[in-house]
C-alpha cells in the first residue's frame, strides 16, 4: 500500500509505484513475472483528466509494458472488481501471476470538483440536480433503521469511536486520531444523523495485491493466503421488501467457499460512513436484524474480540481513496491472516471477509463485491 | 410480447417524466412492476412490456435527511427524501420542502412539478400543506 492521506506532491504514478513495488517485493517477484494487470481507478478521468489508458500510464513508471493491462472502473468497488477479474483470468488459464492495483488522487485544488466527481456515482439521468450524494444516501438508510428501532444515535457514535481507535493503530491510515463520543456527536452535521467524524473524507492513496495460480510462485516462506470466494453483484430496482444487495452477494460468497458467517474470523467492511459498519453486521449475517448495536457493545467486533471488524480503521478512518479501497481491504486482511498487522493484529484469524460496495441506485448500492480469504497454513 | 419490441420504444428523451401534476414512468403490462423514469425492458420479469404510466401524485416518505454541505446551485441546508409513490408506484428520491418544520418518516407527501426550465424538475411537500 501507499499510506492513505493527503499527498499533494505525489502523482498517480507515485502513489501507484509505491503500492505495486511494495506488493511485488512482498511476493518476492520481479516485474517480469507479471502476466497481466488489472488497474482500478474511479476518478482520474474527472480529476486529473487522465482517461482511456489510466492503468497503462501509471504502470509504465514501474516498467510494466507489453502484458495486457485492463482498466477497471466500478465506483467505490473498483478495487474489488479488479481483484475479481484477476481471479477469473487465473481460473480461465490465461495468466499465472496477476498484479491488481488501485490508485486514487482525490485532493485537487478545488474541493468542489471532487464532490462533483463523487456525485457521478448515481444514475445522473434519474437523480441529476436534486443534490443526492453519498452522505445523503447513507443518512437516509440510517434514519430508516433508527426510526424502526433497530439502531440508536449512540450506536452510530460508538462505532465511529471504534473506527478512529483502530485507525490510530494503523500506520497506513489517513485518520490516526482517537476521538471521544462527545467529539463525534459535536462535530459538524453533514447529512443528519451523520456528523463529520462519522464520514470518510477526501483521500489520496494506492493499494496493490499479487494473485497467483497455486504453485505458480516459489514458496517465499510467508503463510499462504488463498482466495476462497470472489463474488460480485449489481444493485436492483427495489420495492423496499427485497433482501439487500450485500446479503445476496455475501450469500453467494459463503456458498462458494462452503463457509458461513460464523466461520469469519476477521472482516473489512464497506463503511464509507462509519455507522454503515452496523448495517454490514446484519447484512453479512454477523447478527440478527436489530442486534447490531448489541454486537458492537459486546466487544465482539473490536480488535481483541472474537470477530474483529475493520481492524484497519475501515473506509472512514484508514481512508477511502475510492479506486484503491477494495484492495486496501485485501491488503489488510492478508496482513491479518499472516500475523503481520503489527499494533492491530487480531487473534490468529483463519477466514477473512472483504465487503466492498460502490455507487447507488434507488436506495441500494450499485455494486457489491464480497471476497473470502483463507490462511491455509496452521498457526502453530 | 417479444424482446424485439424494445427496439421500437421512443428514445429516453422522448418519454415524458411528468404531466404537470404527477410523475410519469412505466408499468409492466406483464408483471405490474413500475419504474421511474420509464424503461424499455422490465427489470423484474425481463419482458419488453413496460407501458407509459402516470403515477399517483401522492406517496409516503420512507426516510429523509437534511444535507448541510452546499453545492453549486444548491444552498444548504436542504432536505432529501425517499418516497414510495402510492398505488404501487416506484420508490424515488426527491427533495422534500416544508415550511421549516421537521419532516416525519411515514408522512403523506405530494409531488410538485416545477417549470420545464427548473432544477430540480420535481420535489415533494407534506400532503397537509398541499391543500
Amino acid at each position: 500500500m501507499h499510506p492513505f492521506g493527503r499527498y499533494p506532491n505525489s502523482s498517480l504514478k507515485d502513489l501507484n509505484r509505491v503500492a505495486c513495488v511494495s506488493a511485488l517485493v512482498d511476493a518476492g517477484l520481479a516485474v517480469s513475472d507479471v502476466d497481466a494487470v488489472y488497474a482500478a481507478n474511479a476518478m482520474a478521468g474527472l480529476l486529473q483528466g487522465q482517461e482511456m489508458i489510466r492503468g497503462q500510464s501509471v504502470m509504465r513508471e514501474i516498467g510494466i509494458e507489453r502484458v495486457p493491462v485492463t482498466n477497471v472502473e466500478n465506483a467505490c468497488a473498483s478495487g474489488s472488481t479488479a481483484l475479481r477479474q484477476a481471479v477469473l483470468a487465473i481460473r480461465a488459464g490465461s495468466a499465472d501471476v496477476v498484479l491488481v492495483a488501485g490508485v486514487e488522487k482525490m485532493f485537487v485544488e478545488d474541493r468542489s470538483r471532487t464532490l462533483a466527481a463523487l456525485e457521478s456515482a448515481g444514475d445522473l439521468d434519474v437523480v441529476s440536480g436534486i443534490g443526492l450524494q453519498f452522505t445523503a444516501v447513507y443518512g437516509m438508510r440510517l434514519r430508516k433503521l433508527i426510526a424502526a428501532g433497530r439502531l440508536t444515535v449512540d450506536d452510530l457514535v460508538a462505532v465511529s469511536v471504534k473506527s478512529h481507535a483502530n485507525g490510530e493503530r494503523n500506520p497506513y491510515a489517513q485518520h490516526r486520531k482517537v476521538v471521544s463520543p462527545e467529539e463525534v456527536l459535536g462535530s459538524r452535521p453533514i447529512a443528519d444523523p451523520l456528523t463529520l467524524l462519522m464520514c470518510s473524507s477526501i483521500c489520496d492513496g494506492a493499494a496493490a495485491v499479487v494473485v497467483a495460480r497455486r504453485g505458480a510462485v516459489r514458496d517465499n516462506s510467508k503463510p499462504t493466503v488463498r482466495i476462497r470466494a470472489s463474488q460480485a453483484a449489481t444493485g436492483y430496482t427495489t420495492t423496499g421488501n427485497e433482501p439487500s444487495l450485500t446479503e445476496l452477494c455475501a450469500a453467494a460468497a459463503y456458498a462458494e467457499a462452503g463457509v458461513g458467517p460464523e466461520d469469519v474470523d476477521v472482516a473489512e467492511v464497506h463503511d464509507a460512513m462509519a455507522p454503515a459498519e452496523l448495517i454490514a453486521y446484519e447484512q453479512l449475517g454477523f447478527c440478527s436484524p436489530g442486534d447490531a448495536g448489541a454486537l458492537l457493545d459486546s466487544g465482539t467486533t473490536q480488535i481483541d474480540g472474537s470477530r474483529p471488524v475493520n481492524p484497519s480503521g475501515g473506509l472512514s478512518s484508514r481512508g477511502h481513496a475510492v479506486g484503491a479501497t477494495g484492495l486496501a481491504q485485501i491488503a489488510e486482511l492478508t496482513w491479518q491472516l499472516r500475523g503481520e498487522a503489527a499494533g492491530r493484529q487480531t487473534e490468529r484469524p483463519r477466514i477473512g471477509l472483504a465487503h466492498n460496495n460502490g455507487g447507488w441506485l434507488e436506495g441500494e448500492s450499485a455494486v457489491s463485491c464480497v471476497h473470502l480469504l483463507e490462511r491455509t497454513d496452521p498457526w502453530d | 410480447m417479444g424482446l424485439n419490441a424494445a427496439l421500437k420504444v421512443p428514445t429516453t428523451a422522448e418519454r415524458p417524466r411528468d404531466n404537470g401534476h404527477a410523475l410519469v414512468g412505466s408499468r409492466c403490462g406483464q408483471c405490474g412492476a413500475t419504474s421511474f423514469p420509464a424503461r424499455a425492458v422490465c427489470h423484474r420479469c425481463g419482458t419488453a412490456a413496460p407501458a407509459e404510466h402516470t403515477f399517483a401524485a401522492t406517496g409516503v416518505l420512507l426516510t429523509y435527511t437534511t444535507v448541510h454541505v452546499p453545492r453549486p446551485g444548491l444552498p444548504a441546508p436542504y432536505t432529501l427524501g425517499q418516497i414510495a409513490l402510492d398505488d404501487g408506484g416506484p420508490m424515488v428520491f426527491g427533495q422534500v420542502r416544508t415550511d421549516g418544520t421537521e419532516p416525519e418518516a411515514g408522512m403523506a407527501v405530494r409531488v410538485r412539478i416545477g417549470a420545464p426550465s427548473e432544477t430540480p424538475r420535481y420535489w415533494f411537500v407534506p400532503e397537509r400543506f398541499a391543500g
